[in-house]
């Protein structure tokens, strides 16, 4: 068998920062080439080459050569890539919401009318809406989904959007080459078993498919050969029967990680913050009435299905969604929730919502480092007199951010630059950073460690238990990942629709953790 | 469904705004005391001049680049078109297809200049297409004001300003009045209805209807939803953006044309001011907004705002004695109906975004 896709020394840099160093692979006609490596080594840039996306020339392009089927591929959009019969199934879903699933899993490739088609061409064709749902459906029905096709596509639940996105790349007749980053991500094992079917299927049929996945145990599954990246470079390539998951592992991280284990201790019982019938509205995350106690010096783990309230916490009491009820901190209750007051009590929220919430995009590394600690405790202001205050003291800013940039091995090209050109990893250290710098009593983060690879993950989790044995910081952190939570954590707090449901102590059994999450007593 | 949905429901400008209109439309023709038969005589005249203007906005919304407020390029286009024919005295159909060719090449280039300045600020489409139409009216401006009579020669002593530089404030379109008006005229008791142009404008409107419901269509359609995504399903969203604009602008010029060969005669610097202006508050008039418009809405709206228009100057003189009044209104009632729609929208929009912001 040819190969379909054949790729030497491909070198890409994002501003200077090496994303792909001297890549060499090859993906022969209906090979399931997987691809492994943790967050950040580069097989997004990898699949956005592949395709074609702006964004690639619109940072300076590639080195290196890349054949498709024999020939030289120069992409300057996904339509081009499209017209040669490559497929992308994208992790964020490149569906359009306002569209139908017809009008998706169509688009590009509508059926017309045949009058119209030869009065005005293809391009300038009547859309025929009756065949286009008759073929969508057929194609649906392939993998075993049977819904409306009017539906649009905003309505639809996450696992069904999978689908028909992957509906829109099976449709294809002449899709020779398919990239499919992490489609199983949002499924569950047997719909994502289903899924694999048909990669097999399609497989069988001579597609080539380079296949993304965190899921070790599909990359052995349905895989012919794996690559494992890691830093940009290829490091390993295992044939079927030689892939092991330990291996794989070992290879993406470079080294064994140690993981971060606070051990376990006694907490005092003096109350930091005690919640009595504390409600937030947060839509979708409410909680309800909450009765909680946080005691000094404590890492408290929350935790919950999502939905049910245990994001909303951290919101309601910086007070970006309504809240009610009472909030004691120390000895006093807290009266508004305003999150400038509450930082200059000592408490400090931390989003899950770093995009949005948790950085300032366009802002340096610097900036955003001392931003909080800054505006609301002048921390690094020159000593004027009074109408002069405010000027940034830009030695003593200089001095305290390069000593923490590399404290927490924050990996930026220099301080000035713009925190939205780092990965996620280091974008969480810099707020965990800004957040020290304002020296809290309590902090809540909430979900720190969502989108980040493992190394910098652990690195994460440590500079929590440090801060929190060394400078005596109570800490609430509400997460979905309950081995991290019991890993660092005193206490965990396991809420359901929006109440607490039980604390239990970070030693408990996983089933004791399912009963609870679920709402069950135990038997 | 509760109550708050209902209310919510209510509140979407698609139902609201017609029914607002329909209501103020009525009180003000009671108030006017003017017959019904005068207005929807004149009702039909403006959804004639104006049909085809409000019908260019359709695609522009469609591509998610917003309200075209550059229609007022389009009318410039067409006009420049008509200056430059009488200037050379081209007369009988030779003169009318060279008005109509003239357009539609002037309206394409300026589509096309238009398109490419709208990828670069990809957002804020609105506001620039305001400064774009501005910008153009001075330029516009300057040829007819001062290039005539010194750059461009001057064929036609007729339009030209006394001290033989520049064109005059108006001109006569003689030649071409009443040329296709009067075709098919229906007479229905006192109300005169133009058969062929009313098919004229419908058949445009279902020009545009059926480009929408075209692969074509369904391209702008992706690209108004989602620049990014339609990027990454192969569609050249800056190509589908420029060809919105082009189409926008072309559709534009040739209502121009109908508006002014309608009319009779132009004011020279002053017929396409309010082309914008009038156009977009008549089609947010009819439920429109500026995420979604359908060819209902530019017909309805037509309809409501035109018929406020014509029945408030003499509701306002029959109300207070004072016909500045009335006027007042007219200029209340299309910027009111743009800031009303351009508010409800963003609240939707808000509404929108909570839930997606949740986990």
């Amino acid at each position: 068998m040819g190969n379909i896709l054949e790729i030497i020394n491909l070198s890409k840099n994002y501003y200077g920062i090496p994303a792909l160093k001297n890549v060499n692979l090859t993906v022969k006609a209906g090979e399931i080439h997987g691809l492994v490596g943790a967050n950040g080594s580069g097989k997004s840039t990898l699949m956005n080459i592949l395709f074609g996306n702006r964004i690639i020339r619109e940072t300076g392009g590639y080195q290196g050569q890349i054949y498709h089927r024999g020939h030289l591929l120069r992409l300057n959009n996904c339509a081009e890539a499209i017209s040669l019969g490559i497929g992308m199934v994208h992790q964020e879903f490149a569906l359009i919401p306002e569209l139908t699933i017809t009008e998706n899993i169509k688009l590009g490739r509508e059926i017309t009318n045949k009058l119209t088609n030869r009065l005005f061409g293809h391009k300038y064709s009547f859309v025929d809406k009756k065949l286009n749902a008759q073929s969508a459906a057929l194609i649906l029905n392939k993998l075993g989904l049977d819904i409306d096709v009017g539906l649009k596509v905003r309505n639809l639940s996450t696992n069904i959007k999978q689908f028909v996105e992957m509906a829109r790349e099976i449709g294809r007749q002449d899709l020779n080459f398919l990239l499919l980053d992490e489609p199983t991500a949002t499924l569950n094992k047997d719909d994502a078993q289903l899924l694999l079917n048909v990669l097999l299927a399609m497989s069988r049929a001579g597609v080539a498919i380079l296949f993304v996945s965190h899921r070790l145990e599909e990359i052995k599954q349905i895989c012919d050969r794996v690559t494992v990246f890691r830093d940009g470079e290829v490091v390993s390539r295992y044939n079927q029967g030689e892939i092991s998951t330990t291996n794989l592992a070992r290879d993406m991280i470079g080294h064994t990680v140690t993981k971060a284990v606070a051990p376990t201790r006694t907490v005092s019982n003096n109350p930091a913050m005690i919640f009595k019938k504390f409600s937030v509205a947060m839509p979708g995350e409410e909680i309800r009435e909450l009765d909680l106690t946080v005691y000094e010096g404590e890492i408290l783990g929350i935790t919950s299905l999502s939905g049910h309230g245990k994001l909303a916490l951290g919101y309601g009491v910086m007070g970006l969604y309504p809240a009610a009820g009472e909030v004691i901190y120390g000895k006093q209750k807290l009266h508004r929730m305003d999150s400038r007051t509450n930082i200059l009590k000592g408490i400090y929220v931390l989003p899950d919502d770093r995009q949005g919430l948790g950085i300032l995009p366009e802002h340096s590394v610097a900036d955003n480092i001392i931003f909080t600690g800054n505006q609301v405790k002048n921390l690094f202001s020159l000593r004027l007199p009074r109408p002069f205050t405010g000027f940034l003291d830009q030695q003593k800013a200089h001095r305290y951010v390069t000593q923490l940039v590399h404290d927490f091995e924050i990996k930026c090209t220099a301080i000035t630059q713009k925190i939205k050109e780092l990965s996620g990893g280091n974008q969480q250290k810099v707020c965990i950073a800004r957040a020290l710098t304002v020296n809290p009593k309590l902090l809540f983060v909430a979900e720190p460690t969502r989108g980040i690879d493992i190394s910098a993950k652990e690195k994460i989790l440590q500079m929590l238990i440090e801060t929190n044995r060394s400078q005596q910081t109570t800490i609430v952190m509400a997460s979905s990942e309950l081995d991290e939570l019991k890993r660092i954590c005193d206490r965990i707090a396991v809420l359901v629709e929006g109440r607490l449901f039980k604390i239990l102590s970070p030693d408990a059994s996983d089933v004791e953790f399912g009963l609870a999450l679920a709402g069950e007593e135990n038997i | 469904m509760n109550k708050r949905e209902q209310a919510d429901k209510l509140f979407h400008s698609e139902r609201l705004v017609p029914i607002i209109f329909l209501l103020l439309s009525y009180l003000a023709w009671q108030f006017s005391g003017l017959s019904g038969a005068f207005v929807l005589n004149q009702v039909i005249t403006r959804f004639i001049r104006d049909g085809i203007l409000v019908l260019s906005l359709i695609i522009p919304i469609a591509a998610g680049m917003g309200l075209n407020f550059a229609v007022t390029v389009g009318a410039m286009c067409a006009q420049a078109a008509l200056l430059f024919v009488i200037n050379y005295q081209v007369n009988g159909i030779a003169g009318i297809l060279l008005v109509a060719l003239l357009c539609i090449t002037f309206s394409t280039l300026a589509g096309l200049v238009i398109g490419h300045i709208l990828n670069m600020v990809k957002g804020k489409e609105m506001i620039v297409t305001i400064i774009i139409g501005t910008l153009a009216n001075s330029l516009y401006q300057l040829v007819f004001l001062v290039g005539f009579g010194t750059i461009i020669p001057i064929g036609n002593e007729e339009i030209i300003l006394s001290r033989g530089i520049g064109v005059r404030n108006a001109v006569d379109l003689d030649m071409y009045r009443n040329t296709i008006d009067k075709l098919w005229l229906c007479k229905l008791g006192n109300i005169e209805i133009p058969l062929f142009m009313i098919l004229v404008v419908l058949l445009f409107a279902c020009l545009i209807y059926y480009l929408l419901n075209t692969r074509f269509g369904q391209k702008v359609k992706a690209v108004g939803n989602s620049n990014e995504k339609a990027e990454v399903s192969g569609i050249n969203v800056n190509m589908v953006r420029i060809m919105a604009m082009v189409l926008s602008t072309v559709l534009a010029a040739l209502g121009q044309l109908f508006f002014l060969q309608n009319i009779g005669m132009f004011d020279v610097y002053t017929a396409h001011m309010n082309a914008d202006l009038i156009s977009c508050a008549a089609l947010l008039a009819g439920g429109a907004s500026i995420k979604d418009a359908k060819i209902r809405h530019a017909i309805i709206g037509i309809f409501l705002f035109h018929t406020l228009f014509i029945v408030s100057p003499q509701a306002g003189q029959n109300l207070f004695h004072n016909a500045a009044l009335g006027e007042y209104f007219r200029s209340f009632v299309a910027y009111g109906t743009i800031a009303f729609a351009l508010i409800i929208n963003i609240k939707n929009e808000h509404k929108q975004q909570v839930p997606s912001n949740s986990i």
